[in-house]
Formats: C-alpha cells, sequence, structure tokens
C-alpha cells in the first residue's frame, strides 16, 4: 500500500518536480510556527503566565491554533506521500504522529474547558488544576513532536 | 567572505558544532522550538495590534513579549552556531542573506514601533479598533518573521552555490 502511495502522480510531483517538496516543506514550517505558537501561548496562559489577558479572550484564537494543524495536516500528507516507505518505518516519525494525536485531544478538551468555564476562572484569578495539567500535557506533546520530528531526518 | 570562512573554519568553535554527530540536532531542535515561541507570541501581539481578536486586551498582550525574545535569544545563538559550523554553505547562500536582511527590517519595525507606538498604547482603549500606523507595523512585522521562517526553511533549496 505505502509502494503504491509513493508512485500516485501527486507523490512523484512532491518528491520530484523543482518546487513540489519545497513548497510543502515551506508550508509544513508556516503551520507549524502556527498551530505550536498558538496552542503552547495559550498553554502559557493557562499555566499562570501573562495576567491581563483573560482566560475568555483566549477562545479567539482557538480557529487560528486549528488553521496550523489542518496547514500542517494537508502539506504533512503530501510530504509523507513522496517517502512513505521511508516514513512508515521510522521510529521518529511515528513518535511524532502518536504525539500530535495526543496534543489535538488535550486542545480540544482545553478548548471545552475554556468555553464552559472561562468566565468563571476570569473570576477567581486562575485556571482549575485539571486544565494546568491539560496545558502542561499539551505543551510537553508539541515540544516533543518537534524533538521527534527533527529527529525523523538523523535516524 | 572567503577570509571570514577560513578564519572560521578549523577553529574550536566550528570543530565542537561538527565535532559530534548529535550537536546539529540538537541545535536545530532548538532553533525549531525557538521559532514556535517567537512567531506564537507575535501572532497574538501583531495580529491583535492589526484590529483582530478585539477580546483580548490589547495592551496585555505586550505581557508575551518576553516570549519574543525567548525565542528570538534561542535562535540567535542556535544560528550564529550554524553559521560557525558550515560558513562556507551559509555565505554562499542567498536565501541567507536574504533572511539576514529581513531580520534587519523586522528590527528597523521594532525600533519603529518604540519610538512611534509604543507610549501611545497604554491609552488605547483595550477592546478597541487600533490606528492605521499600529495596523502597518504589525502587518510589517508578521510579512518580515513570516518571510525569515520560510527562508530559513528553504535556504537548502535556494540558490545555493
Amino acid at each position: 500500500m505505502f509502494e503504491w502511495l509513493e508512485l500516485t502522480p501527486v507523490a512523484i510531483w512532491v518528491g520530484e518536480s523543482l518546487w513540489g517538496y519545497p513548497i510543502m516543506l515551506g508550508l509544513h514550517a508556516v503551520g507549524l510556527a502556527i498551530v505550536v505558537g498558538i496552542f503552547v501561548m495559550r498553554d502559557l496562559r493557562l499555566m499562570g503566565f501573562f495576567q491581563g489577558i483573560s482566560y475568555e479572550s483566549l477562545n479567539g484564537l482557538r480557529n487560528l491554533g486549528w488553521t496550523g494543524f489542518v496547514i500542517n495536516a494537508v502539506s504533512g500528507c503530501f510530504l509523507f506521500a513522496s517517502q512513505a516507505t521511508t516514513f512508515i518505518t521510522s521510529t521518529p516519525f511515528l513518535l511524532k504522529i502518536s504525539m500530535i494525536f495526543i496534543a489535538a485531544v488535550f486542545a480540544a478538551l482545553i478548548q471545552n474547558k475554556l468555553r464552559d468555564d472561562a468566565v468563571q476562572w476570569d473570576s477567581g484569578g486562575r485556571a482549575a488544576g485539571s486544565v494546568r495539567t491539560f496545558a502542561m500535557i499539551s505543551t510537553a506533546m508539541w515540544m516533543g513532536a518537534i524533538i521527534a520530528g527533527r529527529l525523523v531526518a538523523y535516524l | 567572505m572567503e577570509a571570514f570562512v577560513q578564519a572560521v573554519e578549523g577553529s574550536a568553535i566550528n570543530q565542537w558544532v561538527i565535532g559530534s554527530a548529535w550537536t546539529w540536532p540538537i541545535l536545530e531542535i532548538l532553533h525549531f522550538m525557538g521559532l514556535s515561541f517567537l512567531l506564537g507570541a507575535l501572532l497574538i501581539i501583531d495580529l491583535r495590534m492589526a484590529g483582530f481578536f478585539r477580546q483580548i486586551n490589547v495592551a496585555a498582550t505586550h505581557k508575551l513579549l518576553p516570549w519574543v525574545f525567548i525565542g528570538f535569544g534561542i535562535n540567535l545563538v542556535t544560528g550564529f552556531l550554524f553559521l560557525m559550523g558550515d560558513p562556507a554553505r551559509y555565505t554562499a547562500n542567498i536565501g541567507f542573506w536574504w533572511k539576514m536582511v529581513l531580520v534587519c527590517v523586522a528590527g528597523l519595525n521594532a525600533l519603529w514601533f518604540w519610538l512611534k507606538v509604543n507610549d501611545d498604547m497604554k491609552t488605547w482603549e483595550p477592546h478597541a479598533d487600533t490606528p492605521a500606523i499600529a495596523k502597518m507595523i504589525a502587518w510589517i512585522s508578521l510579512g518580515s518573521w513570516f518571510g525569515v521562517l520560510l527562508l530559513g526553511r528553504l535556504i537548502p533549496y535556494i540558490g545555493t552555490g
């Protein structure tokens, strides 16, 4: 199946055309900055940094963060297709995908908690303990995904 | 530039960067973490200053500035070490030079903000629209930093000598 994927016209375009791979790699860097940057800043606020920015106002960042996520899911699929047989046997790649999956689950959990409880946290001055834990796990997963993602090129 | 390359190659710092197989990937990991702190914090600061996300208190976005400087500091140090590790590759690369030009543009733009907008910002309504000059500075900031990001990622593909 992965051999077949590598031989599809779109995979060959990414892998062999002059600009296919660099375009996808460039988009993947932009998406990384958005999704990791926005979700980690949101996590830091939940951990207690940046007092003065209300918890409720963090709700507005949700769509921007997921936009970065989608850019990277799409560009990532193109990059994956071009070297599917190599990536699918790479331990750091599989680790990276697992950590991104966990990070996405926590991003969804955090946004639901924010939507329901942010006003209450603003009046009390800090986020619920469970959400502070979610935020720490989320940030650790995004940092782990960066580490594993870079190591895909080396291991 | 040849004299610079010759001076760096074989120097202690050059040998340190390329001496172990692990140094380069670790520096790259740090460089990626740095860029996500820098751009993540700047996206919130600049998009609010461009008039978006008005539910966020505009003056309070400056609480994020330490993460801009942390990210920039990490990337300045790791980036300098990349240059020390492989000076011939970077100095021959037009993408690298354009990236450095854009870093300078971003720096001058930040200076412009500091001189013309920073003091007024404290008097702005926390959830209101922002002045035109602030919007322009915000877009120049985002444009130059995302340009830096793209040029950096594409150094291996752009005009390498």
